[in-house]
């Protein structure tokens, strides 16, 4: 186990210090002078200039500029937004925050219809319903997310009118920032009419996280469908159905287990696409994420916003599959690869 | 099988008939793929089937409703733009656009895919152990990420995306490769060979590559949907194709400004989008279970 913990953790290092390395060079990659892409400060008077070529020590080789710009990553200074002029670090945590609430609702949404359609697709295979599970999941997994968006948005939101059309919540609620997650907020806040507030949350949330969803959704269903299909062709599914277990009991005792087991890191690793789809989203109901900041940065050429931003987005991302793989290869040994550099 | 009760001789399908027995069982795989060839003959024969220029404006025909409407002009069977520009017109060129560079640049990363794949599955030690655990890990990164990582260092454009979305499909055919390559190499054939004292390119190119054509085929169109899915996408954001050529992404964004007034404006290209991406999938989907099951019946 120590061992799988470290190899994993080595990867993990390995990789986000290639990231950060790859965001450092990306400063020289962009068009400017690369100082002012790694502070985001322009038209610095030429002391201020100065003090800051020391700071990120410019003069000095390639190597250890780099080692200066991870230093200052890690004391939380990661430059300032061309755009709006504030600090970064606090801007892409609140971003990051907001997409991370957006794509958890959905996941969340996704799982609890995806895991149990999929369990009936599975079951009554090659059936009336398995079919006509299968072709709505292909419409849902082949509907561009954005389209879907948007279809949403001239269907619901205007031409009926349930749902708002864009943003998190209503400008008449002035909710004060403490961890980001616009429902945790409101909770807990003190602003009066705390229950309008929160149902205008959600009914922001509505739109977005639905049409996310619906495509996570039938991937989680195909999926699972696949997996208990598989379940309940194996031996010891026959087996436990002539020791005279009804099929309610095979099912539960046997065949959810071990239906799951396989397909659960599976299912976590959508938590990317997920995240893709989200960021599409985001610009579509003006939500204000990861991928509406990054994509508006790309529009007003914000160098060190998309600097930072693209290293916040990878580095969520490669921690979390990382984490979620150290994690199961811990609990399921049989899912532990053989090491490659012994194959 | 009658014609083996009618006549003497034995016949052995090919794995090739077999599958492709297996996959005309499938209705709505065939009918995919019947799809999937009207878009490829869309996609080489568009300039002759579209009736107007994509480009040209008709004046008088602003803003006008599908044929099927009551508004509607059946010269404009799809309608027309805020500018006057004939929808169907704009979704034929838009489909070969979009098909069409989508094809492409999954022919290219497979290219390029399949032959890094091969190299990091052949050699050993601890060089292909640090590139086959970066691999891994980059393949985690969603691909539209990847590409609009890119975009944002080499700025914004169609031949920009089109590099970034090449790029970013490239590890996945590498992974892939990579995992048959393994596989395939502990086969007695490949040690058969071996013996013979066939070296690594003649082992690929005879003893692995046969045996891993069909999957490649499946990873094809796979990486086609997402090629697909990405590049108008990019056009979507503004990030790829820019406003007045024809890609569909590019279109969607552009119905956008008259979504309320011209719904159909976003509606047909995004349904061209969307039944080029099912008919892929279906197509995918179908190939997928007739390798699977081919050998069952």
């Amino acid at each position: 186990m120590l061992k799988i913990m470290l190899r994993h953790i080595s990867l993990l290092t390995l990789t986000l210090l290639i990231l950060s390395f790859f965001s450092f060079s990306l400063a020289y990659l962009f068009p400017g002078d690369p100082l002012v892409n790694l502070t985001g400060i322009r038209n610095s008077s030429e002391q201020g200039y100065a003090l800051l070529a020391q700071q990120y020590a410019m003069q000095d080789s390639f190597i250890s500029q780099y080692w200066q710009y991870v230093n200052h990553l890690f004391a939380g200074n990661w430059g300032l937004s061309f755009s709006s002029g504030l600090p970064l670090a606090e801007e892409i945590s609140r971003s990051l925050a907001a997409s991370v609430e957006l794509s958890a609702y959905a996941l969340i949404f996704s799982f609890v219809i995806g895991l149990p359609l999929g369990f009936l697709a599975g079951l009554r295979h090659h059936k009336f319903i398995d079919f006509s599970l299968l072709s709505a999941s292909v419409i849902g997994y082949s509907i561009p997310v954005f389209w879907l968006a948007l279809i949403a948005i001239l269907i619901f939101s205007i031409q009926l009118g349930w749902f708002p059309l864009s943003g998190r919540i209503s400008l008449l609620y002035d909710i004060p920032y403490q961890t980001g997650f616009i429902l945790v907020d409101i909770l807990l806040s003190d602003v009066p009419d705390k229950e309008f507030a929160f149902q205008d949350a959600l009914q922001h949330l509505v739109l977005p996280s639905v049409s996310i969803a619906i495509v996570t959704c039938t991937i989680i269903l195909r999926i699972t469908r696949r997996s208990v299909i598989e379940v309940m062709n194996s031996e010891y599914i026959q087996a436990a159905y002539a020791r005279g277990l009804s099929p309610r009991q095979v099912v539960l005792r046997h065949g959810v287990k071990n239906a799951l087991i396989p397909i659960l890191p599976l299912l976590v690793m959508q938590f990317t696409t997920l995240l893709t789809n989200a960021m599409i989203v985001e610009t579509i109901f003006s939500w204000p994420g990861i991928g509406n900041g990054l994509i508006q940065a790309i529009y007003q050429r914000d160098f060190p916003a998309i600097r930072a931003g693209m290293l916040a987005v990878s580095a969520l991302v490669l921690t979390f599959t990382i984490t979620i793989d150290m994690v199961i290869q811990i609990f399921d040994p049989a899912r532990r690869r053989p090491e490659h550099a012994t194959s | 099988m009658p014609r083996l009760n009618l006549y003497q001789e034995e016949f052995y399908p090919s794995p090739i008939q077999n599958t492709w027995k297996e996959f005309k069982e499938n209705h709505a795989a065939l009918m995919s793929l019947y799809c999937v060839i009207f878009f490829i003959f869309v996609m080489i024969f568009g300039p002759l089937l579209a009736p107007f220029d994509p480009l040209q404006q008709h004046i008088d025909f602003l803003l006008v409703p599908p044929a099927w409407d009551n508004n509607g002009d059946i010269s404009h069977l799809f309608g027309t733009d805020g500018l006057g520009r004939d929808m169907l017109s704009r979704i034929i060129y838009g489909c070969r656009m979009t098909f069409g560079i989508s094809l492409v640049l999954v022919i290219i990363s497979m290219l390029i895919g399949v032959s890094l794949g091969a190299m990091a599955g052949m050699s050993k030690g601890l060089r292909s152990s640090v590139v086959n655990h970066l691999l891994d890990s980059i393949m985690a990164i969603p691909t539209l990420l990847i590409a609009i990582i890119i975009i944002a260092i080499v700025g914004t454009g169609l031949v920009n995306s089109m590099w970034a979305i090449s790029l970013a499909l490239i590890p996945q055919f590498i992974h892939q490769t990579r995992d048959i390559v393994r596989q395939k190499m502990k086969k007695e054939y490949v040690l058969a060979a071996q013996l013979d004292g066939a070296g690594k390119v003649h082992i690929f190119f005879n003893s692995i590559l046969p045996n891993m054509a069909e999957m490649l085929v499946v990873q094809v169109t796979l990486a086609l949907s997402v090629a697909i899915l990405d590049i108008s996408a990019l056009g979507f954001l503004n990030l790829g194709a820019q406003a007045p050529s024809p890609e569909l992404g590019a279109l969607l964004s552009e119905g956008l400004a008259s979504a309320y007034v011209a719904p159909w404006n976003i509606a047909m290209p995004g349904a061209a989008i969307f039944l080029m991406m099912m008919s892929i999938n279906l197509v995918g989907d179908g190939l997928r279970s007739a390798l699977r099951y081919r050998l069952l019946r």
